[in-house]
């Protein structure tokens, strides 16, 4: 690969990244099948199947994408070889577990370069602590048991006001649903920080 | 007292700036003032940002399944419309099942080919060694012994001899002598230089020598090899040959009967070797019918002897031993010498062969017998 093609590679991630820090669908997706045959191909190299290739790579974008909007990606190199290398790493954390083969080697293509040194990899760990807590708060949700369940994942995680909420839980006015809220929220906050600090 | 939760309703009023400068002010102050206070609202904006970066993760996801599927809408329609199939993935349609196989094969062909490579090594590896281990307990092949001399066995003795001459006079030149690689025995087959030795002490052979007990040497020609008797016809081709002399013995064309006491002579070595034993079977190794089995003790250089019974009848050719067998030595039958000859004067009228018809050995004694047998028993060497 010549220098100017190289620059040229880079200058058409910056702005790929832009548009997808400025929250465009269009350039997301762009990105997304401009990729997929890359990863498809590697997994399925790699003993992998087409469902396979599809979750590793979802979660390789996923990565990638609340980086890009955090605005905290600090990219080094190609965004393709980025992915390749997140990619890989999470395939390769998949086969050591999915296999009680260790030392599991991996085919990889000469062509996307030097994957190491990407930054993915801090990257993964941060991704992976993250994880960590979502499932924590899935499981915190899970175990806060109606009503508490329904009007907090209506309030914050489908967006809805408190105004339909108190109509669709029954309450009286929106303040007696605030005040049930509120509570709801000081029992999730036990359930999950004794099992998030616990773990 | 407050509840907690009557905090977080403050909380929330305070980052939505809900709150009067007052009331704004006094939570401030009691924030920096109070350490509980303070954790209880740090565990506040842990739990609801959580709680927003999960809402904002599980629409990331949504969205990026989304992805995933008009992405394979769009590959679904590239593909379907005929005028646009060389665009984006440019991918034949393939069946479901073809698809599986395509996969299976994509991620397990590097275990396939190792399978593969294993049962190939297994099944070559298997008859090989089977083959293998026949051919070493096969006895045809390890038992028989043809009972050619291999003269490097001795060279390195006459090497020594020599060295120790030249040694002894120093300045008298010996002309380098020119070695034979391989020796055996022969005899007179008429009086007019045809000779009868093995045919495998003369293959492979460039030149041949036929040397007498008197050291008179002659260089011999083939005329005929029997590979499967064993059996060859040479003849002196030295132009100032005239004859061996009348042939003392005669070439039995019958069987020889079982017990009969039998002997040989030959040129094992330098000299010449008489050996003695019994007709011990009237078939050779592995059963075969144009051999004797004969009880003498016979070595390397053997090959090519007469095989003569108690009145002077030659009755065979020796030609080899059963290793493995104690004392088992092999003749061919001079019957098929005999046969062999007769066809031969059919084949080529011109040539006589004048076996001769009168036994001067019957009724002498053995050392007498010898005395007369060894002018007509020769050594053949072969020059490759």
């Amino acid at each position: 690969m010549n220098t100017d093609s190289t620059s040229a590679a880079l200058a058409a991630d910056a702005q790929l990244i832009q548009a997808i820090r400025a929250g465009d669908e269009r350039a997301l997706s762009r990105l997304y099948r401009l990729h997929w045959p890359m990863v498809s191909h590697f997994v399925l190299q790699n003993s992998g199947s087409e469902d396979d290739a599809r979750d590793v790579y979802q979660e390789g974008v996923m990565v990638f994408y609340e980086k890009v909007r955090e605005g905290s990606l600090e990219l080094s190199c190609l965004i393709k070889t980025y992915l390749y290398a997140v990619c890989r790493r999470l395939w390769l954390k998949r086969l050591t577990t999915k296999s009680r083969l260790h030392g599991v080697r991996l085919l990889d293509e000469e062509e996307y370069g030097p994957y190491l040194n990407t930054g993915a990899e801090d990257d993964l760990l941060e991704a992976e602590e993250r994880d960590r807590r979502f499932a924590t708060m899935s499981e915190a949700l899970t175990h806060l048991g109606e009503p508490c369940r329904s009007l907090l994942e209506g309030f914050y995680l489908l967006d809805k006001s408190m105004l339909d909420l108190t109509a669709e839980h029954g309450y009286t006015n929106a303040d007696t649903a605030k005040t049930q809220k509120y509570k709801c929220l000081a029992r999730l906050k036990k359930l999950f920080f004794a099992s998030y600090k616990e773990a | 007292m407050q509840t907690e939760a009557d905090y977080y309703a403050l909380f929330e009023a305070y980052q939505q700036g809900a709150l009067a400068a007052p009331e704004r002010a006094s939570l401030e102050a009691r924030l920096t003032a109070e350490p509980r206070l303070q954790q209880l609202y740090t565990d506040y904006l842990e739990l609801t940002s959580t709680l927003h970066d999960y809402a904002e993760r599980r629409r990331t996801r949504r969205t990026i399944g989304a992805l995933h599927t008009a992405m394979l809408a769009a590959d679904a329609t590239v593909e379907e419309a005929p005028a646009l199939k060389a665009t984006v993935n440019p991918r034949l349609r393939i069946s479901r099942t073809e698809q599986r196989l395509r996969e299976f094969w994509g991620g397990h062909r590097a275990t396939v080919g190792v399978a593969a490579s294993v049962a190939v090594l297994a099944v070559f590896g298997t008859l090989l060694g089977l083959e293998a281990y026949r051919t070493a307990n096969t006895p045809s092949a390890g038992g028989y012994q043809k009972l050619r001399l291999e003269m490097a066995q001795i060279r390195h003795s006459q090497q020594a001899l020599i060295n120790k001459v030249n040694t002894r006079l120093p300045g008298a030149e010996v002309p380098p002598v020119r070695e034979s690689k391989y020796g055996g025995t022969g005899f007179a087959l008429t009086a007019d230089g045809y000779l009868v030795t093995s045919a495998h002490v003369i293959q492979g052979a460039d030149s041949l020598l036929v040397e007498g007990r008197d050291h008179q040497r002659f260089h011999a020609e083939t005329v005929y090899a029997d590979q499967k008797h064993d059996l060859a016809i040479l003849r002196i081709k030295d132009a100032d040959f005239k004859t061996f002399g009348k042939l003392p013995y005669t070439f039995k064309a019958g069987q020889a009967d079982l017990g009969e006491r039998v002997y040989t002579l030959g040129y094992p070595r330098e000299d010449v070797v008489y050996g003695e034993g019994a007709l011990s079977a009237r078939s050779g190794f592995d059963g075969d019918t144009a051999f004797y089995q004969v009880s003498i003790p016979l070595n390397p250089g053997n090959s090519g002897g007469p095989l003569l019974d108690a009145q002077g009848n030659l009755i065979g050719v020796v030609n080899g031993r059963d290793k493995d067998v104690q004392g088992a030595a092999f003749a061919t039958k001079s019957s098929y010498l005999v046969r062999l000859v007769d066809s031969l004067k059919n084949r080529q009228p011109a040539a006589a062969y004048h076996l001769p018809h009168l036994n001067q050995l019957a009724g002498a004694g053995r050392p007498q017998q010898l005395k007369r047998l060894q002018d007509f028993v020769f050594v053949v060497k072969v020059y490759e």
